[in-house]
Formats: structure tokens, sequence, C-alpha cells
């Protein structure tokens, strides 16, 4: 009897994750982070190229890489849905040419540095998967970074950068959301004090 | 006088983790800082002090020293940490990596120069951190609420706890227990090094957090926090990747969409 309800447990636990992993495929979701690191490292970090060349190519890679559209709403939190349409525009907008910038410059950080992918791990999110890997460091132990992947209509897109458990996207909500509530400005003193640190 | 105050430090924070396991219950992201308003002016203090004194100080450590040499000051400095590894890990149940850590210990104090060279690594004995916070997380004690403390900076209850104990447990403090002249300077010296390096590695990226962010306290308090959320009780067997697989959940445009926000 025991054995009974432990074998149908672990079949209703099979079909479970079976049918939350039917939607995405984690080999597929991995390979394609691993050629976008591989991109970036080979093409971008040591490739002979002025500046001007690398900012352009990092700006390509990163808006085929990232769904920052989906990223972007997420970030906004509960003010996305009282947003105007131009608004959520012009904050799409600045929040991807903020991002471009910021990362282009600490890119250059991961010269010399690799990606260890560590398979993957699954998501409560329909048509989501994490993708897990490691960068050695000069000391101690290896920096943990993982990749959450989002499949749709065939194509797969980065949507958030866990490093050492923090998630970029919380902690950008968390960030704007703060700072709508502390502020009266509410979403356009957000976009125009992003705007300043765009350079 | 100040063996005094170190007493006072442990015994304030002792107080402080009691309390922390006083409370229950799971934290959202704002009870995790009920104290935001007392918090909020100390970040403000720990922020001039860095600016004025702290950041100029390891900028200056960074410019007279080379590469070669900040690795070597913080292999000493991590070697020095081993043998509260080594207590950690046999609190933690893990015998097997408490003997290797002591091995690493003995291998790195003496062939090591000092703890200037990791030669323990090359044969076989890789470094495993383990800290009093990450001692109790596995006990299960909760970490309690978010406190910024002065000069030190983001910390729980919890986390300042441990701290207080590594300062005593350190080969230093007691290696100069019985000899009063050397003591004090010894130990709040090596605590001095210890920030500073530490800051000095941070360097640029706080620099850059603080660059792009819209408000500096919530990022690192966001970013402290979920650091955090990696340290684990050994009863918890929920996914790993719990702590950050939320739900992006705008398109139901539902309840779970509220339950994140402050």
């Amino acid at each position: 009897m025991k054995k009974l309800f432990a074998g149908s447990l672990l079949g209703m636990l099979l079909l479970f994750s079976g049918s939350a992993n039917a939607e995405i495929d984690a080999a597929k979701a991995e390979a394609f982070v691993k050629e976008v690191t591989t991109e970036g490292i080979e093409q971008i970090i040591n490739a002979n190229i002025p500046q001007a060349e690398k900012d352009a190519r990092f700006a390509k890679l990163f808006n085929k890489a990232l769904d920052l559209d989906f990223i972007g709403q997420f970030v906004l939190g509960r003010n996305w849905r009282t947003a105007t349409p131009a608004q959520r525009e012009e904050f799409i907008k600045v929040y991807r040419q903020l991002n471009i910038s910021t990362w282009s410059k600490r890119f250059d950080e991961f010269k010399g540095r690799e990606f260890i992918f560590k398979g993957t791990s699954p998501s409560n999110s329909a048509g989501q998967v994490f993708v897990n890997s490691v960068v050695p460091m000069d000391q101690g132990e290896p920096a943990k970074v993982v990749w959450r992947v989002r499949e749709k209509g065939g194509q797969y897109k980065i949507v958030d950068i866990i490093i050492e458990n923090v998630s970029l996207a919380i902690t950008a909500r968390n960030e704007y959301t703060a700072f709508i509530k502390n502020n009266p400005g509410g979403v356009d003193a957000l976009i125009a004090n992003l705007k300043t640190k765009i350079k | 006088m100040l063996k005094l105050s170190i007493k006072k430090m442990i015994a304030v924070s002792g107080v402080a983790l009691l309390a922390a396991c006083a409370s229950t219950g799971q934290h959202t992201d704002s009870a995790e800082d009920p104290f935001e308003s007392i918090n909020r002016p100390i970040f403000e203090f720990n922020y001039q002090a860095d600016k004025y004194v702290i950041k100029p100080v390891a900028k200056g450590y960074r410019a007279i020293t080379t590469p070669f040499v900040r690795e070597r000051v913080s292999s000493v400095l991590s070697n020095l940490q081993e043998p509260v590894s080594a207590g950690n890990l046999l609190l933690q149940g893990e015998p097997v990596a408490m003997t290797k850590s002591l091995g690493r210990f003995v291998l790195n104090s003496t062939l090591g120069l000092a703890g200037m060279f990791d030669v323990a690594e090359g044969w076989g004995l890789p470094k495993r951190e383990a800290t009093f916070n990450e001692t109790f997380a596995k006990w299960c004690i909760p970490q309690g609420p978010y406190l910024v403390l002065p000069l030190i900076g983001p910390s729980t209850p919890r986390a300042a706890t441990g701290l207080a104990l590594e300062f005593v447990f350190d080969p230093v403090y007691w290696g100069t227990y019985n000899d009063a002249n050397v003591h004090d300077k010894a130990s709040w010296g090596l605590a001095a090094v210890y920030g500073i390096t530490a800051r000095e590695q941070a360097l640029d990226l706080l620099d850059d957090l603080e660059r792009n962010s819209v408000d500096y306290y919530t990022t690192l308090r966001s970013a402290y926090l979920q650091n955090q959320s990696k340290l684990r009780c050994y009863r918890d067997k929920s996914e790993e990747t719990a702590a950050y697989d939320f739900d992006f959940g705008f398109e139901e445009e539902g309840e779970a969409f509220d339950e994140m926000d402050q």
C-alpha cells in the first residue's frame, strides 16, 4: 500500500515536471547561453578592434540575447500598470540604453575569464529555465552565475542574470519601486534620473 | 578599556540574535527592513565616512601596491581566517572538511610563508571558507531584520553576531591575548587592514553600483539580502532556485504582482 502510494506520488511528480518542462528545451537554452557568452568573449572582449566597434557589437549582441521589453515591464513593478503608453515606451528605451552602456563597460572585466556551464534547473514559470554556470576567480571560490532563459515562438532570450544569488531584475525592481515611492515625480522622475546616467 | 567594548559588542549582538530568534514567520521585502528609519541615517553616515576616509585610504592602498602585493596581503588575511573556517566546518558537521582546513592552515602558515602563498591548493586542498553566519543559518537560526551597522555596513543580527565571534576567534586575537601591550593594537589593527583590503577589492563594483543606482540604499539592501539567501537551513529541501525563481507575473496582472512590491 505504502509502495503503491509512493509510486503514484512519483508518477505525479514526473508528470508534473514533465509538463512544466515540455515548453522549453533545457539543452537548447543552455546551448543558446553558451553561444552568447562565447560570441561575447571571442568577438568582443578578445577582439583586436577599436572601442567604438566593440560598443556597437556589444549593443547588437545585447539586443539579440536579452528580452528587454519583458524585463523592463517586470522591473517597473506595479507602476507599469498605471504608466501611460508613452511612459512605458520611454522607460523601456532608457532602461535598454542604460543597461547597454553599463554592461559594455563592465564586460571588459571578463577578460581572461571563462564560463563553465553546470547544467540547468527547472523554473516554476512556464517556458523558462535556469542555465547554471560558474566563473573561476583568481582567489577563493568561483562565482556562481545563473542565466534565466525564456522561450517564445521558438526564440530564446535571457530574461534575468543571477550573480551569487543576486537577481539583477529583482534588484532593479526594488530600487525603482523605492525611488518612485519616495518621489512625487513618479515614473517621469525615474526616467529623467536614468537619462542622466547614460553616457 | 577596549577589551570591555569588545565584550559589550558581543553582548549587544547576542541580545539582537535572541531577538531575531524570537521573531517568526516569512518576511516580505518591507518586513525585512522594519528599521529603515534608523538604518537610512546610519547608511548616510557610513556613506560620508566612506567618501572622505575609507575610500581614499583604499584608493591609496591600491595606488602604492601592485596586484602581486595585494594578492599576498589578502592571502595572509585569508589564511588567518582558516582556523575559524575549520571550527565552523566542524560545527556544520563536516569533520573531513575541517581536517582539510586545518591541514591548509599548517601548510600555508609554514611552507606558504605565513599564508602569503596558497601551497595547499596545489596539493589538492582547495579553500573552503566557512563563517559563523553560515553555521547559524545551517542551524536554522533566522537572520532577523536588515541592519546597517556603523562603518561595517549592511548586516543582520545573525551576521553581526558571527562577525563579532570571528573577531575574537581570530588567531591574532587569542595569540596576543596575554600580552596587553599589543593585544588591542594588533586585533583592531588587523580589523582595519581587513576593512581596507575588502574595500579596495570592492572599489570598482561599488562605484559602478552607485553610479547606476537611483536609490543606492535600496540597491545595497536588496543585493545584500538576496546574497544572504544562499545560506540555507539544513532542513530546507526547497530548490536552490527558489530564492530567485520569482513569478514575472505581469501578464496576468494578478496578485503576485503586488506581493513582491514594498
